[in-house]
């Protein structure tokens, strides 16, 4: 991966198969407690399955998430330099 | 001598985390399924008997998390926290426990007595995950139960820990703050906490939940803290401690305290879960490469709806035609017999027959369709497709302002409206499961066929399968101008809405699941749409046979207010009373337009079928016998069709041998109509009210608001395009 470790860059720009970790949600409150409900929450790491160009597919832990481009784009991650899939686990 | 002791459990856990397994088979069919009140999210209650202990189970909502942010949310925490239930059972997803995990520690702040069942701990086991369930069971301080809930395991124990927990339920309350904050935060919950503590009113609640949902923003703790004497100053003090955590955490108060329950979660799974050395590539993930791919993913969804269209529209269809038969035969045949044993008078025995058995007949022919569309979608549904057809359909579907989701219930249009309609329930949300619901009726539904077939042959000849496929994409761009004028107008918050939905993993479903899914909402449509449709049936027979002794259909209320009504279809070609009598009649269901047009048009008079009865009766045996016969037919020309339809070749369009007979009423209508106000006619049929079981769906699914506005969007719609085609018609000199 190209993606130097500590740059911030939104989600959908995370290159499919390269492993983010999530730090910061720009959301109202509502919506940010939903996300971070389904594990989408700062602190958590997150891989891109799958961009057809519509809305991503997530890899958030042991769920697949179907997350509306437009929200991808509020999510800022870091790219995390371990790739290993389920990185969360290994915290 | 003592009362049967009763234990009230409440179950709550993830969506697709397998909780309606576990309920299913903890109640089997004792089951209620009602609405919370003043809800639309579903309730689900039941009950099951363990040695000499009634367990009373009640199912909240599929939640990721609680809090007072979405409906469900509200409600399952609002039931734990204020209905007290002794026990709460939260099923996991053993295969995925971080995200599960999440609520689980929201629970065990709550302090409610808690039982956790592991559920589908045999998939974990085939990822290679280990988990040590006691050390689990010891580290929070409640039992953990491995369950595989689709296979029965883990439900003796689960029984048997409920048992225990009737003896005394505060043994399972978690005890101990498990979840501990950052520094600055634990502080500031734990001076909350004691401010509670002195507040007599609030004894009920866990101090340390209300004070950790207080700095969340919690809507409904807030409130709860209000209402209490004293409340006033924690309050105060919940200003003061909020000020000071801004200044330390930023705006972000909220993600302090998700990331400390993370942490917490963390550190859990850490100590009971053991990972493989090398992380398996599921199966799962391989069906998704290939159902999800950019290119395979839109043709195999059209692919697998062209299926589900045929299974309901031809399984169901020689079911169909028996119950109708059953109906207009032996049903009326033999009830007249005993209206005429009672000696009731012949008005009586019209009401019984021509309107209520006819009512109850139009309303049970849509069982089948329904019956096989429900089992269908639960299908897709229980085995995680349906969340993948909405991911590659999102895009498509954004056009219409509405999401992924919305696309399967639209397509369901095209067989029949009124599963269509509650098909909408998959969509989350309010707004656009209404908007969904407003433009089903545009899909031209497989009863208007019949009409188009019949004027198609009368005036088109040759080209009459050009004008029925027309009228069908005539629909579907009616409804795509509409979706994206009423999202754009009336629906703001749908089209802004986000997009995010979970895939679970693929499973097989049980048939019980698929079963009792069917049923439940089968038996729900007869008994709610089943009343509104047998109320108009005997409404339009009132209106044809009054006033009193009236015998030309013309001099019936039913025709003078068609009548009345012809003027206003007048600029569209067809302003008499026998096409506005077939249109008003369509409103119960458009297979009554051609039957109403024959009547009106063709002059057949009604043959009493009370003096044609007492010709020569079928015995009773007889008529038994037919029916089993027809059932088993009808049973074996579902099998063939069912076949049929998984092997290629079927055509979408069946012809209806029934119409082409109908030669009389084609002359008749050629006298009555042109070409152009036919079908300015049947742009008409096609846009307006589709039936009155849709009305009934919509009432019960969105309120009578929004039933009646589809109403209003329908004949308004239908109006100004049967007057643009029949006006610009006759401009182009085409009338």
């Amino acid at each position: 991966m190209t993606s130097t470790p500590n740059m911030l860059m939104p989600l959908t720009m995370l290159p499919p198969g390269q492993v983010g970790r999530i730090v910061q949600i720009h959301a109202g409150q509502r919506l940010k407690q939903r996300l971070m409900g389904m594990g989408l929450a700062p602190g958590n790491t997150v891989r891109v399955l799958r961009d057809n160009g519509g809305p991503l597919l997530l890899a958030v832990g042991e769920s697949r998430i179907a997350l509306g481009r437009g929200m991808a784009h509020k999510i800022l991650v870091q790219a995390v330099s371990d790739p290993i899939p389920r990185g969360e686990f290994v915290s | 001598m003592s009362q049967p002791r009763r234990l009230r459990v409440a179950l709550a856990g993830n969506p697709n985390a397998g909780k309606s397994t576990v309920f299913n088979a903890l109640t089997g069919s004792h089951q209620h399924v009602g609405n919370w009140p003043g809800k639309t999210v579903e309730k689900k209650e039941g009950s099951f008997r363990y040695r000499d202990l009634w367990v009373d189970v009640i199912d909240l909502p599929g939640t990721y998390s609680l809090s007072a942010y979405s409906p469900e949310e509200r409600i399952a925490q609002e039931f734990i926290t204020q209905e007290h239930p002794d026990v709460v059972v939260n099923v996991v997803d053993a295969s995925n426990l971080e995200r599960n995990l999440y609520l689980t520690a929201q629970l065990l702040e709550i302090g409610v007595p808690l039982i956790i069942v592991l559920n589908m701990i045999d998939v974990a086991e085939q990822l290679g995950y280990e988990i040590d369930v006691e050390r689990f069971s010891q580290l929070l301080g409640v039992p953990v139960i491995p369950a595989v809930a689709s296979k029965g395991q883990g439900l003796e124990a689960l029984q048997a820990s409920l048992y225990q927990a009737a003896q005394d339920p505060a043994q399972f309350a978690p005890p101990r703050a498990l979840v501990q904050y950052e520094h600055e935060m634990e502080r500031s919950v734990r001076q909350l906490t004691e401010a509670l503590q002195a507040l007599p009113d609030l004894q009920g609640y866990q101090p340390r939940w209300l004070a950790v949902k207080l700095i969340e923003g919690d809507a409904q703790a807030h409130a709860l803290v209000a209402a209490a004497p004293g409340g006033e100053q924690v309050l105060a003090l919940l200003e003061k401690v909020l000020d000071k955590l801004r200044r330390t955490y930023g705006e972000d108060v909220d993600v302090v305290l998700a990331d400390a329950r993370y942490g917490f979660v963390r550190g859990l799974i850490r100590q009971v879960l053991t990972l493989p050395k090398q992380p398996p590539h599921t199966l799962s993930d391989r069906i998704d490469q290939i159902v999800t791919n950019r290119w395979l993913g839109i043709p195999l969804f059209l692919f697998l709806m062209y299926l589900m269209f045929n299974l309901v529209q031809r399984v169901s269809a020689p079911y169909m035609d028996w119950i109708d038969s059953l109906f207009s035969g032996p049903v009326s045949h033999w009830a007249l017999v005993a209206l005429q044993a009672l000696h009731a008078p012949d008005w009586l025995a019209s009401l019984v027959v021509d309107g209520a058995i006819a009512g109850v007949g139009s309303v049970l022919v849509f069982v089948p369709s329904l019956m096989v569309m429900f089992f269908a979608l639960a299908f897709m549904e229980d085995s995680g497709y349906l969340a993948r057809a909405a991911f590659v359909m999102d895009r498509m579907m954004g056009f219409l302002g509405l999401n992924g989701r919305a696309f399967i219930p639209m397509i369901l249009g095209f067989g029949c409206n009124v599963p269509a309609v509650y098909a909408t329930r998959t969509i989350e949300n309010r707004g656009a499961r209404i908007l969904t619901g407003l433009l089903i009726p545009f899909m031209s539904c497989s009863a208007r066929l019949p009409v188009y077939v019949v004027f198609g042959m009368a005036f088109f000849g040759a080209r009459a399968g050009l004008v029925v496929w027309a009228l069908y994409l005539i629909g579907i761009a009616t409804a795509s101008l509409a979706g994206w004028i009423l999202a754009r107008w009336v629906f703001p918050e749908v089209h802004q809405s986000v997009f995010v939905l979970e895939l679970p993993r693929y499973r097989l479903p049980t048939l019980q699941g698929l079963w009792l899914h069917t049923w439940e909402h089968t038996s729900e449509f007869v008994r709610k749409a089943g009343t509104v449709i047998l109320g108009i049936s005997v409404l339009l027979w009132f209106l044809l046979n009054l006033p009193w002794g009236v015998s030309d259909p013309k001099e019936s209320y039913f025709g003078q207010v068609s009548g009345a009504l012809a003027p206003v279809f007048e600029p569209a070609g067809f302003g008499t009373w026998q096409a506005t009598g077939a249109l008003i009649s369509g409103f119960v269901a458009k297979e009554v337009v051609i039957s109403t047009m024959s009547q009106v048009y063709v002059g057949e008079q009604q043959t009493t079928r009370f003096e044609t009865s007492t010709a020569e009766p079928p015995s009773l045996k007889d008529d038994v016998r037919t029916a089993v016969v027809g059932f088993l037919k009808a049973t074996r020309d579902a099998g063939k069709a069912f076949l049929d339809v998984l092997t290629p070749g079927v055509s979408l369009f069946p012809q209806d041998e029934g119409v082409r007979r109908q030669t009389a009423l084609s002359r008749a209508l050629r006298d009555a109509f042109t070409p152009l106000s036919a079908f300015a006619f049947l742009v008409y049929v096609l846009l307006y009210t589709p039936c009155a079981a849709t009305i009934a769906a919509q009432t019960q699914e969105y309120g009578w608001r929004w039933a009646a506005f589809s109403v209003a969007l329908g004949l308004s719609t239908a109006w100004v395009l049967a007057v643009a085609v029949y006006q610009v018609g006759r401009l182009l000199g085409w009338g």
